[in-house]
Formats: C-alpha cells, structure tokens, sequence
C-alpha cells in the first residue's frame, strides 16, 4: 500500500528533479535537536542553509532553544507542541537513538499532513524499524532518506538538510558545478566532492544515501530525479556491496560509477538460500559487471588503461573519479567547471624521522598545507617543547620502569645496562634531556658541571661538615646541604635560559651545533641584554666562552658574544651556564621530548648536581684554587665530571680502567624504577609542591626527598656484600684487586667458605633459627630454578669488563663461590651471582689499596658505598623529579584513607 | 549472528507451533537411536555447526540411515565433521538425530528483505529441497509483502496458485506458513528459511520443517528475547570482534573484521567508504578491516584503540590510521584518544618498532594531527601524517611501501633507534 507519486516507481516517490532535494523553500524540524551530534551539526547547516529549521524537538527540553550565529532555534517538548505554537514545516531530520527513531518518524508523519521528507541520520536502526518507516512514509506519501546518512546538500541552493555534507566548513567542499553526486558512504560524499574539486568538477546536488539494508532512496530514484535537473550535467555514483540497488540502472546522461569493497565477498558467511536470495549476487564483483554491461566497457578505468564510453566509466578508486568523469564529459562535448582546483598528488603535512635514515621514496618531505589549515599549522609551531597530559603518577612514572620479566630497569627507555656504558655526565644531561649528548655536549656539560662542583667558602660545605661531624650518614649530610641550594642560587641562570628561550622558541633551529643566522634575532637579544650582560668583565665567563668556542660550536653562546660585542658589554657566568645548558637541551625541546619549564630549570638541576658531589669531599680538602689536590683551573677545563666524582670520593684521581668501571657502577645503579623508596622519595617531595604550577616546585627540597628516602637499607646495603668480601680477604695477600696473579686459590677459598656457611646454616636450622644470615648477592628470585642460573645484568657487565680487559678478583671469587656452594651441597643448583655483587666488587676493588695500606677502615668503606649509590641514584631521582613535575597532580601520592590500615 | 540446523530451529519453530520433524541431539543413546529409527523407518543425521554454515548437503555431510549399524558408522563420520564454505572452515560438534518424513512433495519457503522491492519478502516453491538457485524461474516465487501487516493466508495461497501447486498442499501451508511472520518479525529476524518443508501424509498434509536456517539483525534487541546461549553465535565473530562489538552503541560505529591474522599493517579506519577502500587496497597486509566513524566520544575510541592495540600492534609493523575528510567526527578527539592508547600501549607492553601513517581530514584535524604527532614524538617513533587532499589510495600505497620497507629490515632499524 503507498501513496500515488511518480509514476515510474511501483513504490511512493516523491521527488522528481535533484533540484527538488534540498531547497531553499524547505522548513525543516530536527528531533532531538540538543543532541550531542545535532547541538554541533544543526548550527552549521542552518547558518549555511539561511536558516531553514523552524524548531527542534527534545522531550523535556520545551523551552530551551540551540544558539546559532544567526538566531536561536526554538525547542519545543514534541512537534505536536510545535505545530500547536504554529510552525510549519515539510523537512524532518532524526538524530533520536535508534530505538527512537522509528516513533520519531510516526509522530512527524502523524502530526503533520505536509511532510514531504524525513530523512534519519541516526545509525544502528534494526531493520524491522527501518521496514516499518518506510512502510508508514509509503502510505503517506514522504520522500524518507537514510538511516545511517548525512543527508542532502545542494551547492546551487547553498542548503545542507541533515547531517553534516562538506563538515563544519560546507563551502570548501560544496562547490557550485554540474556534477550530482550520490553515495553509499558519508564521508566519501564529501571527499568526492574534494576530489572532483582537483578535476575542475563542482556538483550541484549530493545525497549520501547510507548503507542500511534498506537504502529508502537508493539510485533508481536519484537517477530519476537527475535526468529531470537540468542542471546536473553528469552523475558519480558510489557503490558498496549488498543489495540490488545499482540492478538495471540507466540515465540519458553520463554517469561516473565508483564501486569498492570487493574483499567483503569473502566476509559473507553461508547463509542459506534466503540470504544468497536476497544478498549475494550483489557483491562488488557483480555490481561492477552491472555498470560494465550498461556503460558496454570492458574494464575499469585506470589511469593507465582508461577505458570508458559516453555512457561513463567505471572506477573502484575514488580517486580516479575526476580524471574519468572528464574524459566522459569530453566525449559528450562538456568540459569542467572550473579551472582545477588544487591536485591529488601526496602532501605531507607533518613528518619525523625520528633520527632513522629512510629510503629516498618513502622519505618524503612535509610542505605547506592548503589554506587554511596552514595557519593553523603555523599557529602550532608556536607550541614550543613537549606538553604532557597530567595524570596521577603515585607509583607511576613516564621516566622510569622496571621489566619484572628481566628485571632490568630502564630510564627514558634505555636499560640501565646500556646507560652504564655512558659516562656520568652524559647519565645526568640524559636523565633531564631524554637524549644523550654527543662529545661536544659531555665537553660543555663538564664545564658547567666542575666549575661549580668546589664547595670551598660555601654554605653548603658548612653545612655538610657539621652534620658529618655530628654523625651522620652521607644522605643525611647531603640533604642538609642541598637544602641551602634554593632557587636563589640559579635563578639569574634560569632567567638568562628563559631569555634565550623567548628569542629563539620559534626559530626553525634544531640542533644548536650547526650554523644558524641569528642576526635578525639581536635587537630581541638587546631587549633582554639584562639577563646575559654585565659591565665588568668576568675572566671565568670569559673562559669558558672560549673553551666552549675552541671544542665546538654553540649558536647561543655566538649569539650572546655578538650581542656582548654590539652592547660593548661582557658575559655573565649566569648567561653562559644558561647558553650551556640550552645547547644541552635544545634538540630535546624542539623535539618535543621536554617541556620549556625543563629547559628553564636545568641550570637548577646542573647546580644540584655539582654540589651533591662537591660536598662528598671533605672540606679540609678543598681550596679556594684546589679541590682535592687537583688545581680548580685544570679540574674544571680537563677533567670529566665523572673523574671529578671519583676524586670527590676518594680523594685520588683514578685510572682509566678504575675510571670505566666507576662510570660502569654508576650506571648500574641509576634506577630500579619508580616503586623504590628513593623514588618515591623524590616524587612524593614534588607531588607536595603541586607540580600543577610547576614554577613552585622546589627542585632541591625534591632532591632532599630522594635523599632522606635513602638509608642504610636502601643504598648503603651494598656495603653488606663488601662486607662479607673483606671477611674473606682480609688474611690474605692480596694487594691489588685488578691482578690477575694474585697467587689465591679462588677455588679452594669459596669452598671452604661454602663448607663453612653450609655447616653454620645446618646448626641454625637445627636450633629453629630461620632467620639465620645469607650470603649477599648470591641467588634471585626470578633468575632461579635452572642447573645453572645467571643474572643476565651480571652478564652484561661481566661480558663489559672482559672485552676490556679488566680483572676483578672479588668477581672470580664470587663465580667460584656460587660453585662451591652447589659442590658443598648448600644449594640444589647453581646459584646465580646477581647484579648486586657487581656493585660490591667494583666500590671493594677501587678501595682495596686504601684498605689495606690501612688508609682507610671499614667505616670509610661503608661510607664511600653510601655516596657512590647516591651518586648513580642521583642521575634516576633527577628523571623523576623533571617527569613528576611535568605530568603529576597536585598531591597525587597520597594514599586514599580508604586503603589505609590501622595496625591495633 | 546465524542459526542453522534443526537442534535449535525446532525450538524456535516451537514458538509459534510450526510443526517439525522428530529431532534429537547428541547425547542419544544406542537404544534411542534404535526407536527412532523403528518407528521412522528412517534416520537423517546431520553434524552441528555453529552459526550460519550452508550447502551441508552438497558437501556429503548428511547420513541418512535405516540401521543401527550405518546409524553408528555415520555419527562416527559426521561428529567432528569439516565443512569448508568459501574461505571459511568449520568444524562440526555433535550430530542432531532426525526422524525422516515420508512425504510426496517438499516445499521451500523464506521470508527475508528483499532490497529490489524494499520490502519484506516470501519466496516459495512446491520443488523444495533442492539448491534453490538452480530451479527455473518460473518454478519459484517472490512475493513482497506490507509489514505493517505481516505474511497473511492470501499471499501464500496467491502465490501457490500462480505456481500451479497441488490443490493438497495448498490448504495445510496456508494455514501454518503465516506463523513463520510472527517468528520473523518478533525476534529480530532478517531471514527465515525452512527448505525443505515436508508435506507429511496423515488423514490430511501436515507441512513439517525438516531443515532450518536463520539470520538475526544485531541491531534489534528481540532476539535476546529468545535467550539462546551465546556459544550458538561465539563461532560467527573472534574473540577481537567480540571484544569490540561490546562497544555497540549508536554514538560511533564500532564495526571490525579480522581480515588477515598475521597481518602487520593495523589500519583503524574511519568511515564505510574509507574502509571499504583501505581494506581493499591492503589486501592481506591488514589484521583488520574497522569502521570508526560517527563521531565516537573520546571515551569509547580510547577503549576501542586500546582493545585493538592489544589484539593486533604486536604484530604490526605500521600503524595506519585513515579516513577521508570528516563531516561531523571530531578529530581531535579521535586522535586524542588514539594517542593516549597508543601511550597506553607503551607503558603496558614496552615500546616496539613502529611506523605510524595517517591521513584525516575534518572538524580540528589540525589540532588533532598535533597531539597525535606530539605523543609520536614522545614515544620516538616515526611518522607521516598526508592531508586530506592526498589521494587516499595513494596514502595507502605510501603505506604499502612503508611495509615493505619495515620487513626487509626498516623495523630493525627503527628498533635500534628506539634502544629496544
């Protein structure tokens, strides 16, 4: 049953020209109109359209009106209500939920004997609602489009009805031509119209007709309505598998058919004879055989093998569309609209190779984008460095991890095992920056790092001797004097790095090693000139200007002797610690791994740095021209911060076998992820300031937190493993460590021992000791179960040393040992030696003269054990306190109340 | 979503009292298969699939037994039976035991959509139990019908008289067929088919369903009205798919396919016509043919993402993430929420060599494509992202390409930049 309509169809259609599809006369009625997709959608089409809705509807929301540029959109409860306020209407649009929608249609049908077209955006409408509303529009006579659409829009009316054809900017897509377009998909009908754009085609009306199981205006009827529209010049149909819509089809004007998706016939599933009645024979394969047989084409059109007929073409790219809709309408003596618009051809926008040297025809370059999405990039480069979401990071962290599978922890994504075979300073500069510096950063980071690592006169050097004096440990000690290192210390550093950031930010500089014109930068330099120059010249900035010129090149350090030059004025200390530390970081921001507030803090950091390793000496040994012995002059232009920390530590320059395997040791103990104590230390002291304002957060009171979050549990353990070494030592003859003839029987030694814990252990079982004490560093908890166990940390760094020829006899002893306890029947397997070993024997080897010769006692050890773990913890902590400041919450590792537990 | 075979059609066609044929599953003992077969003469047994697996009988996959012995031998060959239908490769688990319908005629009847008439539609013929596409035309008939009204007697007994079908049969299918309507249309149906019906002698023809096959609309809620256990349909969707399809909501599509499993380009796609296309120019690089257009809320494409990262980014050299120019998807959000799961992926499972391909046009893709490049860069991994104005088939060759590269080394390369 169904109205009479045009003739043609033996079901209602109403339409009979594509220019009756979307007019200006048409007043049109949005259900659900505060929606969440209408509330953005419906301003737009009624802005473009000239305001074509009379009201929307929202059960409810009577009252309420949806704002556009120009007018509000009244809502009322329902269209009865609507009507009854005297709107009239004949469009319905339905963006209801698809349970809705079915009596969404009822009601407009219903309620208003004038409706002519409803058509339902909303998708996921079952097909028994979909059968039921056509039925209704069939009998009442209503042009019913969808579900699952956008709509219609003509680009001669300058109209758009339901949903969102050419998106929030209809008129870079909708563009007056002689082109009708009809597709199954949404966005294609969009991006077609882009692309015949490219070919010189505008379009004159567009349907995006969905692809439900019911189409309920399919092509039949859009081709129908096309050979009346005079307008309409030609056709571009687009066509996905399933149904019989494109069956049959003929037009009197040429027609351009895109037909995609032939993969999806080995999607269908058998589904019986009903299924294969009314699915199959429909895929892409027979739809495109179709097209072929009417257009009497043998194939599809390609670039390379055009083949078409005044009839049309067939094409299953979209992008072939322009170029064969041409070359039909050239047969039929029609040439394109316009002159083309813009081309097809691949446009990069945005690319990074991230450091990875790719093959010419993939590395393609990004260019400029059309307008006006070019302002918009250009807009987006002034969005300088990383921004980081915040999130609550108690017991999180976007620096550090440890895999529980290999127990390897890794910081900015290098395992710590790869990070000890960089030195200290390049640990540090990396902990802050996310990338390693090359030879020329270590150089200048040296610089900055020992020129101010002498404590001598200082605050700090006060303060830590007294806290030694009254006895206490090396973290103790240590935070006592970082808390003296206040913002205060670096902030005209810090105000010169901001300087040099608001000059440059915007630079298309990315590595400030090369050569860059900066002259056009110098009157912004003499804006900000307060912030690098002085009127006395300063010999150590000299200097250091100088070295940093003679082992590189820095732009910011030329950039501010030019500007110096120009002011006739000379660089301060600060300036030339920021330059530093700037070309340290630059390539880091302006790759997005860090944010400027990092940048501008790192002076702070480098400070922290030196002073936590400047006070480690003693200040009986340190001078206003010496520190520890070595002249400041040579200690700050010669040595490696590396060297420097080991002096600090030990009071005597070291080798360069000693030198690697600090660097080593260093590197093994930087992290163990961000659930340790010295961690959480740290981070809970940033969560406290509220990184949210990352200006107020306290850098050193952070570094302070790490400190007291270490002890004699936690970092000056290692020296239990030392311990137990030098009980086995002790009595021997063994004076240098790194001697492989040292004349022990290794063998015999760890035996006897093993015997020894082997018989001791049995005693304190048999008296019910089960806390009786373990030999350090052998066995782990993962690294277990096998005939033979490794750590492979303990590997790596085993393998590290023999590659470099390096001895170490605490190490040897160790492997025998784990033997020896297996051949004494201790344990059931061979016990691994795990990665805490490695750290014993390294600190016990660089000690062992010292001890011996009697220069320094267990105590002294014990001490030296403490700062070299603070030292390598150091590099992990900074990396924690950076990212909490950069991605935490205010407060954020604090413990619910509710997850907390009262012991009773 | 598919039913086929009488072990659970009978108790649909129960519903609306359709009559059909003695049907017993798995579990039948000796004995009871015995009295079957006494008292029927003879036994059909069929393997049971799981969802919609057609054209058993071409396939040999039928026994048909009047003995205990043949009975046996052909349960032994059909309970764990093969049947390959296209691509696809079932696996049978148990047989259903039907007593078989001494009958002179058999009718094939469907109800489905039809989308010539845009209508519901019957389709009948009286030289049933045939495969339906080899019988001439003129021996069959389609006849669309209103469905505000439903199948009524008039169109069954109009159609069997144009057929020319015997005068007895026409009366007993007149008055059972239009109950099939009611199954149809109240649970979610969009095909029915019995084939063959089995015009059973007795004082009078009793049409009685012996085969029985089923599609449901996954879009109408009705069929869970029927409270059929969900191993029934498991078999018609992967575990990913499953996983996805619990998103299904109307605010965003959400629809996937497993295209290839061992595929190593992850292509999220947005829009039908995006991924119709894309999936077709990837061929068998791609895992997975997705549709996640529709403007999904940030919430739902970040769980989308992360089910998808999860499922296939292990093995996936390229990350290609396509779509044409949006109408009404907010990019940003999209690309937000991709992002963050691609973060997300990171920290769960440790970083891998990826590279990562976009191509988006629409509502914010500029500040969309920056959070997108932004997060990429923090993770170190490389990228092109292509305006809207690229051809899209081009995106996807450039993609191709990419792939290529990835396998022949690039990926190690990548690996070695990333310190993994």
């Amino acid at each position: 049953m169904h109205k009479e309509g045009i003739k043609e169809f033996p079901y209602y259609v109403g339409i009979n020209s594509l220019d009756q599809l979307a007019t200006k006369d048409d007043r049109v009625v949005v259900l659900n109109i505060l929606g969440n997709e209408s509330s953005t959608v419906t301003p737009i089409s009624h802005e473009y359209s000239g305001g074509n809705v009379v009201f929307g509807t929202g059960p409810g929301k009577s009252g309420k009106f949806l704002p556009t540029k120009i007018g509000n959109i009244p809502v009322y409860n329902s269209i009865k209500e609507g009507c009854e306020a005297g709107h009239k209407f004949n469009t319905v649009i339905v963006y209801l939920p698809p349970s809705g929608v079915k009596d969404g249609v009822a009601e407009a049908v219903r309620h208003n004997p004038n409706l002519k077209k409803v058509i339902v955006l909303t998708e996921k409408v079952s097909v028994k609602d979909s059968r039921i509303m056509r039925a209704i529009c069939q009998t009442n006579g209503v042009d019913l489009f969808g579900g699952n659409c956008l709509g219609l829009a003509d680009s001669w009316n300058h109209v758009r009805i339901g949903g969102a054809l050419g998106g929030n900017a209809p008129e870079e897509s909708l563009i007056k031509g002689s082109v009708a377009l009809f597709s199954n998909s949404g966005n294609f009908t969009t991006t077609i119209a882009v692309y015949l754009a490219t070919g010189g085609w505008g379009t004159t009306t567009s349907v995006s007709s969905g692809k439900d199981v019911y189409i309920q205006y399919g092509p039949q009827e859009f081709l129908h309505a096309f050979g009346n529209d005079d307008r309409s010049k030609a056709a571009v149909l687009y066509s996905e598998p399933g149904g019989y819509y494109e069956y049959g089809l003929t037009s009197d004007k040429p027609i351009v058919a895109c037909v995609v998706g032939r993969w999806k016939a080995r999607l269908t599933k058998a589904c019986g004879h009903a299924g294969s009645l009314a699915g199959s024979g429909d895929d892409a394969f027979a739809k495109e055989r179709w097209f072929m047989d009417y257009f009497g084409v043998e194939d599809i059109y390609t670039p390379e093998k055009p083949i078409f007929s005044k009839k049309g073409a067939l094409v299953t790219n979209i992008a072939h569309i322009p170029a064969a809709l041409t070359a039909v309408m050239k047969l039929n003596g029609q040439e394109p609209d316009f002159a083309p618009k813009g081309n097809l051809d691949l446009k990069c926008w945005f690319a990074n190779n991230q450091g990875v040297e790719l093959p010419a025809e993939l590395d393609i370059q990004s260019e400029e984008a059309i307008a006006p999405y070019n302002e918009q990039i250009a807009a987006l480069e002034k969005h300088v460095g990383a921004q980081f979401r915040r999130e609550t990071l108690k017991d999180a962290s976007g620096a550090s991890m440890m895999d529980p599978k290999t127990q390897v922890s890794r910081i900015h994504n290098t395992s710590i095992l790869d990070a000890s075979t960089h030195t200290f300073e390049a640990n540090l500069v990396f902990a802050l920056v996310r990338q390693y510096p090359c030879e020329y950063g270590e150089k200048i980071a040296n610089l900055a790092l020992n020129g101010y690592v002498s404590q001598h006169d200082q605050a700090t050097l006060a303060v830590a001797e007294a806290s030694r004096a009254n006895g206490n440990s090396p973290n103790t000690v240590a935070a006592g004097a970082l808390s003296v290192v206040g913002k205060k210390v670096a902030e005209k550093a810090m105000q010169a790095s901001q300087a040099l950031l608001d000059i440059f930010q915007y630079e298309k500089m990315t590595d400030p090693c090369e050569d860059f014109d900066y002259s056009h930068l110098i009157d912004k330099g003499v804006e900000q000139a307060s912030a690098f120059l002085a009127d006395e010249e300063n010999g150590c900035a000299t200097g250091w200007a100088e070295i940093m010129n003679s082992a590189g090149k820095s732009v910011f350090v030329s950039f501010l002797q030019d500007l110096a030059k120009k002011q006739g004025k000379s660089l301060t200390l600060d300036a030339l610690m920021a330059a530093t530390w700037m070309t340290l970081g630059w390539a880091s921001l302006k790759g997005k791994k860090i944010s400027k507030d990092t940048l501008v803090r790192l002076p702070w950091y480098s400070r922290i740095y030196s002073t936590l390793v400047g006070i480690t000496a003693p200040a009986a040994s340190q001078t206003d021209s010496t520190f520890c012995g070595v002249e400041l002059k040579k200690l700050i232009t010669e040595f490696s911060f590396t060297r420097t920390a080991f002096l600090a530590l030990m009071g005597r320059e070291p080798s360069d076998n000693e030198l690697y395997e600090f660097q080593v040791l260093l590197g093994l103990i930087i992290t163990n992820g961000p659930g340790t104590i010295s961690a959480q230390g740290s981070k809970g002291a940033v969560s406290a300031d509220g990184p949210e304002q990352p200006e107020r957060v306290q850098v050193n009171k952070a570094f302070i937190g790490f400190l007291t979050h270490t002890g004699f549990a936690h970092g000056g353990n290692g020296y239990e493993a030392a311990a137990f070494l030098i009980k086995q030592f002790k009595d021997t003859n063994l004076t240098d460590a790194a001697d492989k003839n040292h004349g022990l029987d290794l063998e015999e030694m760890a035996l006897t021992c093993a015997k020894e814990y082997g018989a001791y252990k049995a005693k304190q079982k048999a008296i019910g000791n089960l806390a009786f004490d373990k030999i350090p560093c052998v066995n782990h908890p993962i690294f277990k179960g096998k005939e033979v166990n490794y750590d492979p940390r303990e590997v790596f760094v085993n393998k590290l040393f023999e590659e470099k020829g390096l001895n170490n006899v605490f190490l040897d002893y160790y492997h025998q040992l784990v033997n020896g306890l297996f051949k004494a029947k201790v344990s059931k397997d061979i016990y691994c030696v795990n990665i805490d070993a490695v750290i014993a024997v390294i600190l016990l080897k660089m000690v062992w003269k010292e001890y011996k010769a009697g220069k320094l006692d267990e105590r002294d050890i014990e001490t030296a054990s403490f700062s070299t773990f603070l030292f390598g913890r150091m590099i992990g902590c900074a990396a924690e306190i950076d990212d909490h400041t950069n991605r935490g919450k205010n407060m954020d590792t604090r413990t619910a109340a509710s997850q907390c537990v009262y012991i009773s | 979503m598919q039913i086929t075979g009488m072990l659970w059609g009978r108790k649909l066609l129960d519903l609306v009292e359709f009559p059909h044929s003695e049907v017993r599953g798995p579990e039948l003992s000796v004995d009871e298969i015995k009295d079957m077969i006494k008292r029927h003469g003879q036994v059909f047994i069929k393997p049971v699939f799981k969802g919609g697996v057609g054209k058993k009988g071409k396939a040999g996959l039928l026994g048909r037994v009047n003995n205990i012995t043949d009975a046996l031998k052909e349960k032994e060959r059909l309970y764990f039976a093969e049947h390959k239908v296209g691509d696809s490769i079932n696996k049978s688990d148990g047989v259903t035991y039907e007593g078989g319908v001494p009958a002179d005629y058999e009718v094939y009847f469907s109800i489905a959509d039809n989308t010539k008439y845009r209508a519901p539609t019957m389709t009948i013929t009286h030289h049933g139990g045939v495969d339906i596409e080899e019988l001439d035309k003129d021996k069959i008939i389609e006849v669309p019908f209103d469905p505000l009204t439903g199948l009524k007697a008039f169109h069954v007994s109009n159609a069997l008289m144009s057929l020319g079908a015997p005068s007895e049969i026409i009366s007993p299918l007149v008055q059972n067929l239009p109950k099939l309507w009611d199954l149809f249309n109240n649970y979610g149906m969009t095909m029915l088919e019995l084939n063959p019906i089995r015009m059973m002698k007795g004082k009078r023809l009793t049409p009685v369903a012996c085969d029985f096959k089923c599609a449901f609309d996954i879009d109408d809620p009705a069929w869970k009205r029927l409270n059929l256990p969900s191993h029934i349909f498991a078999s018609d969707y992967s575990e990913f798919e499953q996983e996805i399809n619990q998103l299904r909501t109307y605010q965003g599509q959400s629809d996937v396919f497993v295209i290839n499993e061992n595929g190593d380009v992850t292509a999220p796609t947005f829009g039908g016509g995006a991924n119709a296309m894309v999936t077709e120019l990837l061929g068998e690089s791609a895992t997975i043919s997705s549709d996640f257009g529709g403007n999904p809320p940030y919430e739902k494409m970040n769980e989308i993402s992360r089910i998808t990262f999860n499922h296939w980014l292990g093995q996936s050299n390229v990350l290609f993430v396509i779509g044409g120019k949006a109408n009404n998807t907010d990019i940003y959000e999209t690309f937000r929420a991709i992002a963050d799961a691609l973060r997300t992926y990171f920290q769960e499972h440790g970083p891998k060599p990826l590279f990562v391909v976009v191509g988006r046009g629409g509502p914010n893709v500029i500040r969309g494509m920056s959070y997108f490049r932004d997060t990429l860069d923090q993770l170190g991994l490389p990228y092109r992202f292509f305006g809207f104005d690229s051809a899209m088939s081009e995106v996807v060759n450039y993609t191709m390409k990419v792939n290529n590269w990835m396998k022949n080394g690039g990926a190690e390369v990548i690996k070695g930049k990333m310190n993994i």
